[in-house]
């Protein structure tokens, strides 16, 4: 355990000392505090078109007005968590890779392996520091979030906001060390170290991107701008009713989106935070019931994939030559 | 010419024997191979949708299905074309410059009486021409494809429409090549080399457009531009200021038009001569780097 804890003190310390790990950090606050604004400002001009729609039938005389639109502050957050999903597994992957590459490269890999450590004090220490990174990451994300809806989106915060913000954080966490834990694994796995990053970016690709993007695709109410139900002006029950006869193709729809880790933590966090309005001002218990197979799924992936880093990362596989 | 010739062939024969790299051509090869059967399915399921809301009297508006062209089950391509080709362009640019710096053969190359220009031309070029190998072989699958679909051989509409997405194609991947072959001609690093236009990749096709038009980022996965439209106060603007720059969206507005996405009107040129002129710049910033960058080492 000392010798673990020592590897990941020391990745703590090149992280701190790095100017990468600033800049990608950098950026992801940047990209969440761009998204709140633009989801603020877009929510303002509904506000503005719903005030001259009234202003208008006021002066027509007439007095029946559709609701108005309505701020619950954690939607704003929407395109936040669109990012840490695209962008934070990306450079979750780059960090993962980056801590087995600078070891391999300086040399330094062969004068720690000749030390008496464990057979998972490397790998096991490498992805505690990472999480520890992560953990940090999130949690700073986490304040920014808060602090750009409160300033920047002018929305009031409530305690429950908070503790579903956490939540929402918890699973983000989850979901980041899941990325750099399969990035530490199939680097130490690959004799070429950028075939191990490359390998790590095809699979961000179909996990991330593509899968998610068929699935959507496939959706039969997302063919037509607008949504084709809507367009034919078919009520929702009717619609439930059409699409329950099409239950087959709607499956491999599901699993197709289903089989993407990255589908598991949207499903979470945006049902946690209420963006999905399924779930939005509903209560925490209901959420953990609804949601808890995502969890699960959530948790055993990470843990999976900590799992193929420790036995991935051996002396072994370590310090085989380039090919 | 000869130092041109030269350097595009070892470039290609670089890119093929780097295993890592075809691994990204093959994938990008069967998703826009997939494109075409995922957009015949889904269109085969929306038009029964569609009957039975029609059987059981809900509706009588037509339907909006029936006069898509034949080109609608390649649109997919498009998204593929800014995720997968943009990603696998990026990794090449990188590999090329990098390659030299990294066995450092770069000064063994420039001990010889070579000019850099014709020397980064060169590399330019093979990376054009490898991409294009690529682009064709996509296009005759996508033909093949939609033929098969359709029960009877594409027209010649559809066909030039079709290499003129290839050409589109080619020009968004080269911009992004030369993007790779930039930051591995001055990163200090692999990892730097690599992640900085990645991190350009994901503002340009992510952070730009929502800035300009409020489209969330997984909503710009959708092969649909996400260009400003006028009536949107702050975003107008804005979205006049960003668009130039959004080089993505300004590539898939071009590639809808010319692939004949009946939501996405207007004239394509506009986008067109956008992604021109930062390909010449590109080009141009690529091919200007002096003699003791191509030279320099590498922190790692």
């Amino acid at each position: 355990m000392n010798s673990t804890w020592i590897v990941a003190e020391k990745e703590l310390l090149d992280l701190r000392r790095g100017r990468l790990f600033a800049i990608l950090i950098g950026f992801l606050a940047v990209a969440t505090l761009i998204s709140v604004a633009a989801a603020s400002a877009d929510f303002r001009n509904q506000l503005d078109a719903y005030n001259l729609y009234v202003a208008n039938l006021a002066t027509s005389g007439s007095t029946v007005a559709a609701a108005a639109p309505q701020l619950f502050p954690l939607k704003l957050l929407r395109g936040g968590v669109e990012y840490l999903e695209i962008l934070g597994a990306l450079f979750a992957i780059v960090l993962g890779y980056g801590t087995i590459a600078k070891e391999k490269h300086r040399g330094t890999l062969h004068l720690f392996l000749s030390r008496p450590v464990g057979r998972f004090a490397f790998a096991g220490g490498k992805v505690l520091g990472l999480s520890i990174v992560w953990l940090g990451v999130v949690a700073a994300l986490t304040a920014v979030s808060l602090v750009a809806v409160v300033t920047i989106g002018h929305a009031p915060i409530q305690g429950i906001d908070v503790a579903r913000l956490l939540i929402a954080g918890g699973f983000a966490w989850l979901y980041l060390v899941f990325w750099t834990a399969l990035a530490v694994g199939l680097t130490a796995l690959s004799t070429r170290l950028s075939t191990g990053l490359i390998v790590a970016l095809v699979i961000w690709l179909a996990f991330v991107l593509i899968i998610p993007q068929i699935g959507d695709t496939m959706d039969p109410d997302n063919q037509v701008p607008g949504g084709l139900f809507a367009t034919l002006q078919i009520q929702k029950p009717d619609e439930l009713a059409v699409l329950a006869q099409f239950s087959a193709f709607d499956g491999i729809r599901n699993g197709l989106e289903a089989s993407s880790v990255t589908k598991h933590f949207e499903r979470l966090t945006f049902a946690f935070l209420g963006i999905k309005d399924q779930y939005n001002q509903q209560p925490l218990s209901l959420m953990w019931a609804a949601m808890l197979p995502y969890a699960i799924t959530l948790t055993a992936a990470t843990l999976a994939a900590v799992v193929f880093a420790a036995l991935a990362t051996t002396r072994r596989t370590l310090q085989r030559k380039q090919s | 010419m000869n130092t041109i010739l030269t350097s595009a062939r070892h470039e290609i024969l670089c890119t093929l024997r780097a295993r890592v790299a075809l691994l990204l051509l093959v994938v990008f090869l069967g998703m826009v191979s997939l494109s075409s059967l995922i957009g015949w399915i889904t269109n085969t399921t929306v038009t029964r949708v569609y009957e039975k809301i029609l059987a059981d009297g809900l509706t009588t508006a037509p339907n909006p299905f029936a006069a898509v062209s034949a080109l609608y089950y390649s649109r997919n391509s498009v998204i593929y074309v800014v995720l997968i080709g943009a990603l696998m362009a990026i990794i090449l640019g990188v590999q090329a410059t990098l390659r030299d710096r990294k066995s450092a053969t770069a000064d063994l190359v420039l001990s010889r009486p070579v000019n850099t220009v014709q020397r980064l031309i060169g590399q330019f070029l093979g990376l054009g021409a490898v991409i294009a190998a690529v682009l064709a072989a996509s296009t005759v699958i996508s033909g093949a494809s939609i033929s098969i679909i359709m029960g009877a051989p594409l027209g010649l509409d559809p066909s030039v429409r079709l290499i003129g997405f290839a050409a589109l194609s080619w020009a968004l991947m080269m911009i992004f090549a030369l993007l790779g072959m930039l930051t591995g001609l001055y990163s200090r690093k692999e990892t730097t080399a690599l992640l900085v236009p990645f991190v350009i990749w994901s503002a340009i096709a992510f952070v730009l457009p929502q800035i300009g038009t409020a489209a969330r980022p997984v909503a710009l996965l959708n092969p649909v531009p996400a260009l400003a439209s006028p009536g949107r106060g702050s975003f107008d603007l804005i979205g006049a200021v960003t668009g130039p720059f959004t080089i993505t969206e300004q590539f898939k507005r071009a590639a809808s038009i010319v692939l004949r996405d009946d939501s996405v009107t207007g004239s394509p040129w506009l986008s067109i001569l956008l992604l021109v002129a930062v390909l010449i710049a590109m080009t141009w910033i690529v091919v200007v780097t002096p003699r003791r960058t191509l030279r320099s080492g590498l922190n790692e």
